[in-house]
């Protein structure tokens, strides 16, 4: 209710400020009004228009749930109208052209202008912006010391993935995921893992002619050689002639930690994640 | 599966180390630093490609680096891997066929210089990001252990182009922004965690020896960068690092006196950094001749007696021949034909100045070029005919000075130069006799005088080198008889590796944007398909 109400009187704040600065721009010109009207331009910039504090990315989600959802999902997963949530379309997309489909919609769709404070669609750009984020600038779900305690404890992710130095070598080194993955593609890493498109860590058992057998992910394949990563970390170069059959493993090594993890362990390993970053994040 | 996994594990524990004796024993199968060995020869003990029957040296594979332009590194192999890096980059390569095995970047740098290459030692593989990052990588995963800021970018100008030196337990690194007035240091950093275990300024702080040599020019930004790698002697534990010019570059009025320690060689103690010796070779420089080319290493009879020497085609067109332990100068002769800079060295090694070098605003002829007579391209030593092999360039340039102090951080040099009647000079490989200093033989190249690529001496009596003209070229190292070339159809800023795999001897050099790699010919084999299927 607080929330609610408190929303309410900044509405009315923005219209006041709106009919300001209609008065305003008539004495000062357009580009002085909306330098005088936005508190947080010096700080972000003009191609900045997303406002990305914690006030504005919840006042943002609030405006998307009323005026977006219905056409963009209610976590921007996408329905009528595009994913919001990740991908090149909006993660590639500079913040003056997502502003402009906001206020001008989009021709040729069912995308229409949303008549709206310049500040509240840099709200909006805030919370869509900070869906697809990088993990290391989102707000942490949950206790990322409890998560580090399950990484290498219970859940076993050690055993696999590295962090600095710690940890195993199997899956791909995690030490600067933070800042290269959202918290919703971590998530849905950790929920139902995929083999990767270009074929790396792919688990694979190699039989030599010799009668050897080598066990390990596939960092790299082709019709004539294998490089193949055992669990020691160690590589094997392979050429196919001296190979007799090569076995794939049947989907991902990584399990689903679906069943086998709570929700909150969960939110846990990922406020864990999100903190490994290889240079300090901005809000270290 | 656990049985699987305890021979994994067994095997783990045999698995090869890059060890310091096997740097310090020098480049065989592996190319294990920048230049092959500790000393700088570049000279591989291969013998599978001889005059002989390099004309059927072919292709093997080309490596692309994406987004490279302007690729400078040396490849390192080390067990079949080559490790490969572009700015904030390092890919690890199988040596055989050129497929990559994984690569790291550093997205988060703001800054792209060109990076010459990584060092390898144990289970890891380090390289500098653009921003003076020493990173540790484990060398078979690419996984990163560590990335450890040892100069500022954004605070003191500094900035790395250089391929890191690992020694036994440590790892000596040193910045560039010579030209942009910084103040230059070596650093060592421990190879285990990268905590810094000693530095060298050098430009000495006020009060110290050599700030004299300064008149009252503010010492932090006398320049004397120290951009590119040195050598090391592991006999005498010691470092030889040069260091780059003084700034503002042309301007010379502001700082009278030698400048020291710019323009200089540097012999420092690996254990504690401290200055054993150094030897200027341009006092006072006002032409941009840095004493970045590598320092070369080796052991000569010098009137009767063997001597540990240091070889140096300095970018002032002299060749130096120096003792290494004392420091003592023993020769200097120019390899130029062109040199109208100085009459000659005297007798304790300082160059005897001719009147009106200082460039002026209207503009000074002067040779060598503002390039120098050579550069941080590589030489090459082979022992079996005793010849340094130095990419040489005679050009002479109009220099010219803006007679006030440039802002400092700004990367500018406080004037300029251009060739003489916008005519580029020539590039030439010249073999060097360095007890006498003389020329045995000269290889001549085309090209627009562009070149930044240098030179491999082999056993197998072959030399290879990038021409100035995107070509590698063979020579005989004998007598500089052109034995093969073959043209990358890129400009070469980079300097070739010889290594072997699996008995093959193969010869590498980065191209503008591609890794190339040439062996013997071999007919192809044609490849069964391996039977696979999907199964656990």
């Amino acid at each position: 209710m607080r929330k609610g109400s408190s929303c309410a009187a900044r509405y009315h704040k923005i219209q006041m400020l709106r009919c300001f600065r209609i008065v305003t721009a008539l004495v000062l010109g357009l580009a002085a009004a909306s330098a005088w009207e936005d508190p947080h331009k010096k700080d972000v910039g003009d191609k900045n228009l997303a406002l990305r504090t914690p006030e504005a990315i919840a006042a943002g989600g609030a405006l998307f749930a009323s005026a977006c959802a219905g056409c963009h999902g209610r976590k921007g997963e996408g329905g009528r109208g595009p994913r919001l949530n990740e991908g090149y379309t909006i993660q590639g997309a500079p913040d003056d052209r997502l502003f402009s489909s906001i206020k001008n919609g989009v021709k040729g769709t069912s995308m229409p202008p949303f008549d709206l404070p310049e500040i509240q669609i840099r709200e909006l750009l805030g919370f869509v912006r900070n869906l697809s984020a990088p993990a290391a600038e989102a707000p942490a779900p949950g206790n990322a010391e409890a998560g580090s305690a399950l990484f290498y404890g219970k859940a076993g992710c050690g055993g696999c993935h590295s962090i600095r130095g710690r940890g195993g070598s199997l899956g791909p080194d995690l030490t600067n995921v933070g800042a290269e993955r959202s918290l919703l593609r971590l998530r849905a890493t950790i929920m139902a893992p995929r083999l990767l498109p270009s074929g790396d860590y792919r688990g694979a058992r190699l039989t030599l002619k010799s009668g050897k057998t080598l066990e390990g992910v596939l960092r790299s394949a082709t019709n004539y050689e294998y490089q193949l990563q055992s669990a020691d970390g160690n590589l094997h170069r392979l050429a196919a002639e001296d190979l007799k059959e090569v076995v794939y493993r049947e989907g991902p090594v990584m399990p689903s930690f679906a069943n086998r993890l709570s929700a909150t362990e969960i939110d846990d390993i990922l406020s864990f994640l999100a903190r490994q970053t290889v240079r300090p994040r901005v809000s270290d | 599966m656990r049985a699987i996994a305890l021979i994994l594990a067994a095997a783990a524990a045999l698995t090869a180390q890059v060890r310091y004796e096997d740097i310090v024993k020098g480049p065989g199968v592996n190319w294990l630093t920048y230049m092959g060995d500790y000393g700088g020869q570049r000279h591989s003990p291969l013998t599978q490609i001889t005059p002989a029957n390099v004309a059927n040296m072919s292709p093997k594979w080309t490596y692309h680096v994406p987004g490279a332009n302007h690729l400078e590194a040396t490849p390192l192999v080390y067990d079949g891997v080559m490790y490969m890096t572009d700015a904030n980059q390092i890919h690890a390569i199988d040596a055989r066929s050129g497929r990559r095995i994984w690569v790291y970047r550093d997205g988060a740098v703001k800054r792209q210089s060109p990076n010459r290459g990584a060092a390898l030692l144990g289970n890891k593989v380090f390289f500098l990001t653009s921003d003076c990052h020493l990173v540790a990588l484990d060398r078979r995963t690419g996984a990163l252990l560590w990335s450890k800021e040892y100069a500022s970018l954004e605070k003191d100008g500094h900035f790395a182009t250089m391929a890191p030196l690992a020694l036994k337990d440590r790892v000596i690194v040193g910045v560039g922004g010579g030209d942009g007035g910084i103040r230059g240091v070596v650093i060592a950093l421990s190879a285990e965690t990268g905590d810094e275990l000693w530095r060298f300024w050098t430009v000495p702080a006020k009060g110290e020896p050599g700030s004299e040599t300064w008149s009252e020019f503010p010492l932090e930004y006398g320049g004397g960068a120290t951009w590119m790698n040195g050598t090391y002697d592991a006999q005498t534990n010691t470092v030889y690092w040069a260091a780059g010019n003084p700034w503002p570059d042309q301007f010379g009025k502001p700082r009278r006196g030698d400048n020291l320690y710019t323009c200089s060689m540097l012999a420092l103690d690996g254990a504690t950094g401290k200055l054993k010796w150094y030897f200027q070779f341009t006092p006072h420089d006002t032409h941009d001749w840095d004493a970045q080319s590598i320092p070369v290493l080796v052991d000569l009879p010098w009137k009767g007696t063997t001597r540990k020497v240091l070889l140096h085609a300095n970018r002032n067109g002299f060749f130096y021949l120096l003792d290494r332990v004392t420091g003592e100068f023993l020769s200097g002769t120019p390899f130029i034909d062109k040199l109208n800079w100085a009459s000659g060295i005297d007798a304790k090694g300082r160059p005897i100045e001719l009147p009106n070098i200082e460039p002026t605003p209207a503009g000074r002829y002067i040779c060598p070029s503002l390039r120098g007579a050579s550069n941080w391209m590589s030489p090459a030593f082979n022992p079996q005919t005793g010849l340094l092999y130095v990419p040489t360039l005679e050009q002479c340039d109009v220099y010219t000075v803006s007679e006030t102090v440039p802002e400092p951080k700004k990367e500018i040099m406080g004037g300029g130069s251009e060739p003489h009647n916008g005519l580029p000079g020539k590039f030439y490989l010249r073999a060097i006799d360095p007890l006498t200093g003389k020329r045995k033989w000269e290889y001549p190249m085309t090209g627009g005088a562009e070149s930044w690529a240098g030179a491999v001496s082999t056993a197998g009596g072959v030399i290879f080198f990038g021409d100035d003209d995107g070509q590698m070229v063979a020579v005989d190292a004998k007598s500089g008889h052109h034995l093969w070339h073959y043209t990358m159809g890129q400009n070469i800023t980079a300097s070739p590796i010889v290594f072997s795999v699996d008995g093959k001897q193969y010869v590498s050099i980065a191209a503008a944007a591609d890794v190339y790699t040439f062996g013997l010919f071999e007919p192809a084999k044609p490849t069964p398909l391996v039977p696979t299927r999907t199964g656990n």
